[in-house]
């Protein structure tokens, strides 16, 4: 079971998409241009989908492309056209939780392989049957799903099972909200949500406000590091991290800490301590707090968020590794660093390193104090040999 | 009145509602629905349609297929989960889909119907135009609810409860939120099984009757919480009531539209 576990990243961009099977991801999910559940994310465009696939295929890979709107008539215009151009691309599959979509590939023999979006909010073996006999091949099932849930769906319906393992999640059932509409007329389930559940409330009680603490709901992001385990025993196939608007340095971080897991665990070498240290690198990159949610219990109090929080930009990655010849690597900047920090280099070929910024030398060859400037391009002397597309964060904790 | 069919909230009720002529009833049911009150089974009567309007769990499933055969003297169920199609697809029970939000185009809505749903509830975040378009393409007459509080986010979360113990406030399950920026006004109710949030002011699209051909609706819903049956057949009679929700307000989804509005 634990072999064929598939490490499933968001991809906003190409850049992410490489970054993302760079770091270890086994597939990327994203959207186009239209049809797709981030509408105000930059989304793919025909030719770019094109190339991901070849690019994704060439390292054995995978893509599927989310068609996970609930259209409305007038979406479904050119949708034919569109699934068939999918289907002509060879991606490898289509999330979608329109029934209307299953039908169109189902009544035109469109050769996609449907997986069925967790917007579908499937918690139960008798929902996931109805999706298999309209052709899915896999559920991405609904983020309130217990451990129970997904054992019972995976023993009764046979299907591949995935999970999402990490990122934010919606306060309401996927779907099932539309408070955006109400407050600002942007239609949340065709990709227009304007993440009411982030916002706070004033708290009545018939027309009487009782606190003047403002009532919130958000929860803390989903983060399923210490049940890894326990999902794969339950019959979960791919985890998914969620964050298709997220940064290179998240995507990297968040992919390279589940593959280490995964890793870890294929070859029975996971420990508590490295857990622990996932969990503080993970918490850090997203700059909010994290729980397992709904898989072991139903979450309470400690699962959401009160205090109004700011979040702030993370300023942890200071650089993007460009070349590393005889002891010198060549770095973009992307956040400030200075002589004497303490820094840490990361990549998928090797663990991670820790040492002191001894020098910083500018593209003019000068000495300087300080890299100031976003994407200047420095070279500075380190003590590992590292390597392109590495990436140098600030030190965050001893490893 | 002959096509409208109410939710009944309280059992002394439905006596009322057939004074005035209305005797197509929906019943919430203990265990499976959200929001409403539920009326414990054995108390419906047997011509009258069940609400299952929970996303069901794995163990809530199998109740339900224990349940199966006491549900079977209903005329049919209004269903929010598929797995709820799947276990009575082969019955005699007459199938409605109801999921919230999803019933949004024509393709959707005749696809459940070729399956076998005997019909829908038509989405009611739509413009009339979108409205009138799905009623007139329907393979089958459908189910247009003209007069409710919508129910616009359902979460498996107890956040009332949650919010309570965080602020050491005493336990309420119905509270009212208010948001300051947009000044909307929202109920939210918490059950067991989760907490849903209501918009606050009831829509009314009794005047849209008007302008559907009769022959495609199957009926006119009211999904009612508070309201008295007088005020309901006031407002059935055209009493001015409440908003005209999305009837004539487009919704947009890409930055660009709503920059452009």
């Amino acid at each position: 079971m634990i072999d064929n576990i598939e490490l499933l990243a968001p991809a906003g961009t190409i850049e992410k998409m490489r970054f993302a099977f760079h770091y270890g991801a086994d597939a990327v999910y994203f959207g186009g241009k239209n049809y797709s559940l981030r509408a105000n994310a930059k989304n793919f465009d025909l030719s770019e989908m094109q190339e991901a696939v070849l690019f994704a295929h060439s390292m054995n890979k995978r893509v599927y492309v989310t068609v996970n709107i609930v259209f409305h008539n007038e979406d479904l215009s050119g949708l034919l056209e569109y699934l068939q151009y999918l289907s002509s691309i060879k991606v490898d599959a289509i999330i979608t939780s329109d029934i209307a979509v299953m039908n169109m590939i189902r009544e035109h023999k469109i050769d996609l392989e449907i997986h069925i979006s967790t917007q579908a909010s499937i918690l139960n073996y008798e929902a996931a049957l109805f999706y298999k006999n309209m052709g899915a091949t896999r559920v991405v099932l609904a983020r309130e799903a217990s451990k129970e849930d997904i054992r019972r769906i995976k023993e009764e319906t046979g299907l591949e099972i995935e999970c999402f393992v990490h990122g934010a999640m919606c306060t309401s059932i996927s779907g099932r909200c539309v408070l955006s509409n109400y407050c600002t007329n942007r239609d949340s389930n065709r990709g227009g949500c304007a993440q009411i559940c982030r916002w706070t409330f004033d708290y009545l009680d018939s027309d009487k406000k009782i606190t003047d603490e403002p009532f919130s709901m958000t929860p803390k992001d989903l983060n399923m590091v210490p049940l890894i385990e326990s999902m794969i025993e339950s019959g979960v196939n791919s985890f998914k991290i969620e964050g298709r608007m997220r940064s290179i340095y998240y995507v990297s971080t968040v992919i390279l800490i589940y593959r280490r897991l995964i890793d870890k665990l294929k070859t029975n070498t996971l420990t508590k301590e490295y857990q622990e240290y996932a969990l503080k690198v993970l918490n850090r990159v997203a700059n909010r707090d994290s729980a397992p949610q709904f898989f072991a219990s139903l979450p309470g109090v400690n699962e959401q968020y009160y205090l109004g929080r700011e979040e702030l930009s993370n300023q942890d990655f200071l650089g993007l590794v460009l070349d590393y010849q005889d002891g010198v690597a060549t770095i973009e900047q992307r956040n400030n660093f200075k002589k004497g920090d303490m820094v840490q280099v990361f990549g998928p070929s090797h663990e991670t390193y820790t040492f002191q910024i001894k020098n910083i030398i500018d593209e003019s060859g000068e000495s300087i104090d300080v890299a100031r400037h976003p994407q200047m391009i420095i070279k500075i002397n380190c003590p590992y040999e590292i390597h392109k597309y590495d990436m140098m964060r600030i030190k965050m904790f001893d490893i | 009145m002959s096509k409208i069919l109410i939710n009944i909230n309280n059992l002394d009720m439905i006596n009322e509602y057939e004074k005035i002529g209305i005797t197509n009833f929906l019943f919430a049911i203990p265990e499976f629905s959200i929001g409403y009150t539920k009326i414990p089974i054995a108390s419906i009567p047997s011509n009258a349609y069940i609400l299952i309007n929970r996303v069901l769990d794995t163990e809530s499933i199998d109740k339900l297929k224990r349940l199966a055969p006491e549900l079977m003297r209903f005329k049919g169920i209004f269903f929010e989960d598929v797995g709820v199609f799947n276990i009575f697809s082969n019955t005699n029970l007459e199938l409605i889909w109801y999921q919230n939000h999803f019933a949004t185009n024509a393709s959707s809505i005749n696809t459940w119907l070729d399956l076998g749903a005997t019909s829908a509830v038509i989405s009611n975040e739509l413009t009339q135009e979108e409205i009138k378009d799905i009623i007139a393409s329907s393979h089958k007459p459908l189910v247009f609810t003209i007069l409710g509080k919508n129910q616009i986010m359902y979460s498996r979360r107890t956040l009332l409860s949650n919010f309570n113990e965080y602020s050491n406030l005493p336990k309420n399950h119905k509270m009212t939120l208010k948001e300051s920026h947009t000044n909307n006004t929202f109920l939210a109710l918490e059950e067991k099984n989760g907490t849903i949030i209501y918009n606050d002011e009831y829509f009314n699209y009794v005047k849209l009757q008007q302008e559907i051909p009769d022959d495609k609706i199957k009926f006119y819903l009211v999904m009612n919480l508070d309201l008295r049956v007088e005020q309901i057949k006031d407002i059935l009679d055209g009493q001015e009531f409440g908003s005209s929700g999305f009837l004539s307000k487009k919704t947009v989804y890409r930055m660009s539209e709503y920059n452009d509005r």
